[in-house]
C-alpha cells in the first residue's frame, strides 16, 4: 500500500494474491537494526531499495505483556530456540525492525581495544574506532541515543549505582535508543509507551518516505548468482505466525545485502550452493555473550517492574573479559530465577518484588560454535556450541563481582542460580565460592542474544566471509551486514557497532553504485 | 546375547515405546473443555502443577487455580509442532520415569499422577537435585513451562505486586502504515486525527492504576 506523503510502498501478508517480481538497485535481507540502516541511508542516497522482512508488522494491540505468550508469537521457533553441545537458549526475533522491537535499546560504543583487537587478529584496515565513530554519531544523532535519567532508573538499577559507588567500582547510566522513556520495563514485550526507538517506527518509515519498497511475510530462500555475481533472490510468501508458504517471488537487484542476522545469513548462504565460501569460514566461529545473572534480595520493596528495562551498567571489567548490567524481563522469565519448588519456591516468587537481578555477559571468545542449515527446505539453523573452560572461569568471576555489588548495595541474600552452590547465599564469604572454585559447564545457567562472527570479515579472503567494508571476497556485489559479520565479539551490547558498520557499508555501496 | 536376540528385542523395544508415544501424543482424543491435551496429560499438569505450586501462602492460587493446563493447552497451539512434541515428551517423561527413579513409600512406582502430593514432591526433588545434569535440564525445563503458565494468571501477579501498570499509548505517524496482522491496509486502525504528542517522558507512578486484564474481578 502507498501512504500520502511516503515515496515508497509496504506490502503485508493480505496483500499478496499472486506470484511476484520485483526489480531495484538494492535487495535488503532482514529489517533488523543493520538492514534498516542500510535500506534508509541508500533510499535516501537515491536508489531504489527493496527491503524484505519475514515477520509482520506489530502494532502496540498486538503486543502482548505476557512473556510466553509473546514470545511465541514475536520469535522463530516459538523462542525455544538452543544451541547444542552446551544448551543454552538464544532468541531471534522475526518482526519488522527484528530484534529492535524486543531488546532493551542499550547502545553502546565499544572502547578502542576491542577494534585494535580486531585490527590485529584479522588483517583489518579502516576499522578502528576513529575510522567508525563518524557513523556511530550519524546513528546516534538519528536515534537520539543518550544515558538512562536518573527519574526513570527505579530502584532496580539505582540499587546497582550504589553498589559500584560502594566498591569503587566504575558504572554509568545505560545509553540508549529511547524518547520520553517512563519506565514501564516494558522493553521486551514491545514498547506501549513508544519511546523505544525500534526501527519499524523509525528507520522503516523513513525508508518509505524516501521511496524504498518494504516487503514484510516474505521469506527469502534463496540468492542467485550468475558467473560470480548476484542476480537477485527468490523465495516465498510466510503466514505471519504459522509460516505457511504460499505465493513465490524473485527480486532481481544489482546489489543485496544480507542482514537476515547471524544465526540466519550463514544458512541462507549454505542454502545458495554454499555461495561466499571459498574461505569455509561461512557458519563458524559462532561466538555468543553468554549471560549469567545473580538476584539479590532486598530489606526493602525494589519494586523491580518500575524503571528502565536495563538503566545501569559498569564497564570496569572489560578488559578482563565482562561486562555488568541491571536487568529486567517480564515476570514469566524473572520468576525462572528463582530455586527449589513447592512452598518453598513460593516463598521465594513472593520476595520478588524486594529483589533485583543484574546480569553479566562475557566475552567468550574462546567459546566457539557452528551454524548449519537444516535438512530439507527448513531455513531454522542448527547451532551447535561449546563453553572453553577458561570463558566459564570468566563467568564465575563476574557473578562473583554481581555478588559483590549486591551486599555493598545492601541485600540480604543472593540467588546466585549455580548447581552445586545453597540455593540462598547469606554473605560475602559464602559467595567468595563463585570466584574460586572450578565450574562445569552444565553448572552454570546461560542464555545469550548476542550472537557473532558466522560470516567474519577478515583483511585475508582466504580466512573471512566479508571485507571491512562489508563485501564478500568472493561475490563482489554481495554484502553483509549483520553481526556476523564481526571478527571477534566486542565485549559489550552489540547493535550499535552493527548499525555502524552498516551504516559505513551504506556508504560504500552508494559510492560504487 | 546372540546377535538375533538383541536385534528382536530392538525392534520389539522401539515398537513398544512408539505404541505409547502414539497412544499418548496423539492417540487419546483431547481431554473435555481442552483443544490438544489428552486427559491423561491434563491429569499429569494438574498434578506435577500443584506439586510445584501447591494451594496456600503467597501467592495463594494453587497450579490448578492458576489454570496451569489451560494454559499449556493454548500454547501448544502457539508454538511450532515439533517444540510442542517435545514439550509433550517431556510431560510423558517426568509422567512415566518413577519406573525408574520411583518416589519413595508404598506405591512409588505409580505413574506420577497417581502419587500422593509428598511422593510427587520428593519425585520432583530427585529431577532437581540429581547429580546427573541431563536430570536436572528436564527439571529445569518442566518448572520453566509450569512457571511460565503459573505467572501467566493474573492472580498470580497481583498477589506478587507485578502486575504491569496502565498508560495511555501514543498514536505515532508509524502507527498509520501497519494493519492489524494478517489484515489488509484497509483496516489500519488509525488516522491523522488520531494521532498524539510522542510520550512526554515522566515516571510511571507506582500506585497508578492497573493494565484492565489484570485487575481483580469486581465482587458480585
Amino acid at each position: 500500500m502507498i501512504h500520502a506523503g511516503y515515496e515508497g510502498e509496504i506490502r503485508v501478508f493480505a496483500e499478496y494474491e499472486r506470484d511476484f517480481t520485483e526489480g531495484c538497485d538494492v535487495a535488503v535481507v532482514g529489517s533488523g537494526p543493520c538492514g534498516a540502516v542500510v535500506a534508509r541511508e541508500l533510499a535516501h542516497a537515491g536508489l531504489s531499495v527493496v527491503l524484505l522482512e519475514e515477520g509482520p508488522p506489530f502494532t502496540p494491540a498486538e503486543f502482548e505483556l505476557d512473556g510466553a505468550r509473546w514470545m511465541a508469537k514475536v520469535f522463530r521457533e516459538g523462542g525455544l530456540r538452543a544451541t547444542r553441545g552446551y544448551v543454552m537458549p538464544t532468541l531471534q526475533a522475526r518482526a519488522l525492525g527484528g530484534g529492535s522491537l524486543v531488546n532493551s535499546a542499550i547502545c553502546v560504543r565499544p572502547p578502542e581495544f576491542v577494534f585494535e583487537q580486531w585490527a590485529a587478529g584479522y588483517e583489518l584496515e579502516g576499522t578502528s574506532r576513529k575510522d567508525l565513530d563518524p557513523h556511530f554519531d550519524a546513528v546516534t544523532d538519528y536515534l537520539g541515543i543518550a544515558p538512562t535519567p536518573d527519574d526513570v532508573q527505579g530502584p532496580r538499577n539505582l540499587l546497582f549505582r550504589d553498589g559500584c559507588n560502594e566498591l569503587g567500582i566504575g558504572s554509568e547510566p545505560i545509553a540508549r535508543n529511547v524518547r520520553g522513556c517512563r519506565g514501564s520495563g516494558e522493553c521486551f514485550t514491545g514498547c506501549r509507551n513508544r519511546a523505544k526507538q525500534s526501527m519499524d517506527i523509525t528507520y522503516v518509515p523513513d525508508a518509505l518516505r524516501r521511496g524504498a519498497k518494504v516487503l514484510t511475510s516474505v521469506q527469502v530462500q534463496e540468492i542467485e548468482s550468475d558467473g560470480g555475481r548476484v542476480t537477485g533472490l527468490r523465495g516465498q510468501v510466510v503466514a505471519p505466525f504459522d509460516g505457511a508458504r504460499s505465493h513465490r517471488f524473485r527480486v532481481n537487484a544489482k546489489v543485496v545485502v544480507l542482514s537476515a542476522g547471524c544465526m540466519a545469513t550463514p544458512v541462507l548462504l549454505q542454502k545458495s550452493g554454499n555461495l561466499a565460501n571459498r574461505s569455509g569460514q561461512v557458519g563458524e566461529n559462532l561466538q555468543f555473550h553468554p549471560g549469567g545473572m545473580v538476584t539479590g534480595v532486598y530489606p526493602e520493596p525494589v519494586n523491580p517492574q518500575f524503571g528502565a528495562t536495563q538503566g545501569f551498567q559498569s564497564l570496569h571489567f572489560l578488559e578482563q573479559g565482562f561486562k555488568l548490567e541491571t536487568f529486567w524481563a517480564p515476570v514469566t522469565a524473572q520468576a525462572l530465577r528463582f530455586p527449589g519448588f513447592g512452598h518453598d519456591l513460593k516463598r521465594r516468587l513472593a520476595e520478588m518484588p524486594r529483589a533485583a537481578t543484574w546480569d553479566a555477559i562475557a566475552s567468550c571468545h574462546r567459546s566457539l560454535g557452528t551454524v548449519r542449515a537444516g535438512k530439507g527446505d527448513s531455513l531454522e539453523p542448527k547451532l551447535h556450541w561449546r563453553f572453553d573452560p577458561e570463558d566459564i572461569r570468566v563467568m564465575g568471576r563476574a557473578l562473583w563481582e554481581l555478588a559483590r555489588i549486591h551486599f555493598a548495595a545492601g541485600a540480604e541474600k543472593i540467588l546466585p542460580g549455580v548447581h552445586g552452590l545453597p540455593e540462598e547465599l547469606h554473605s560475602l564469604e559464602e559467595a567468595r565460592v563463585l570466584e574460586t572454585r572450578e565450574w562445569k559447564p552444565t553448572d552454570i545457567t546461560s542464555g545469550s542474544t548476542h550472537v557473532f562472527c558466522t560470516t567474519r570479515m577478515h583483511g585475508d579472503p582466504t580466512k573471512g566471509v566479508v571485507d571491512p567494508l562489508g563485501r564478500c571476497h568472493d561475490v563482489e556485489n554481495l554484502y553483509i551486514a549483520d553481526t556476523g559479520i564481526f571478527p571477534r565479539c566486542t565485549s559489550v551490547n552489540p547493535m550499535l557497532t552493527g548499525m555502524a558498520l552498516a551504516h559505513r557499508t551504506a556508504d560504500t555501496i552508494r559510492d560504487r553504485l | 546375547m546372540p546377535a538375533g536376540t538383541a536385534l528382536l528385542a530392538t525392534v520389539v523395544a522401539l515398537a513398544l515405546g512408539g505404541w505409547a508415544l502414539w497412544r499418548f501424543v496423539g492417540g487419546y482424543p483431547a481431554a473435555r473443555g481442552f483443544e490438544r491435551l489428552a486427559p491423561r496429560e491434563v491429569a499429569f499438569l494438574r498434578a506435577v502443577g500443584d506439586a510445584m505450586y501447591p494451594a496456600g501462602g503467597v501467592p495463594r492460587a494453587s497450579g490448578t487455580d492458576a489454570r496451569i493446563a489451560e494454559y499449556v493447552d493454548e500454547y501448544l497451539g502457539l508454538v511450532p509442532a515439533q517444540m510442542g512434541v517435545l514439550m509433550r515428551l517431556l510431560f510423558f517423561l517426568v509422567e512415566q520415569a518413577t519406573i525408574l527413579f520411583p518416589a519413595p513409600g508404598r506405591g512409588g512406582r505409580r505413574r506420577f499422577s497417581a502419587l500422593t502430593p509428598e511422593q510427587g514432591a520428593a519425585v520432583l526433588d530427585g529431577w532437581r537435585s540429581s547429580c546427573l545434569p541431563a536430570r536436572r535440564l528436564v527439571f529445569t525445563s518442566l518448572r520453566a513451562v509450569l512457571t511460565n503458565c503459573y505467572v501467566a494468571d493474573p492472580s498470580v501477579l497481583r498477589d506478587l505486586r507485578l502486575a504491569p501498570f496502565d498508560f495511555e499509548t501514543p498514536v505515532l505517524e508509524a502507527d498509520l502504515l501497519y494493519p492489524p496482522i494478517g489484515r489488509p491496509p484497509a483496516e489500519i486502525v488509525h488516522g491523522q486525527a488520531d494521532l498524539t504528542p510522542p510520550s512526554d517522558g515522566s515516571p510511571l507512578p507506582l500506585d497508578g492504576p492497573l493494565h484492565p486484564a489484570y485487575r481483580a474481578p469486581e465482587a458480585p
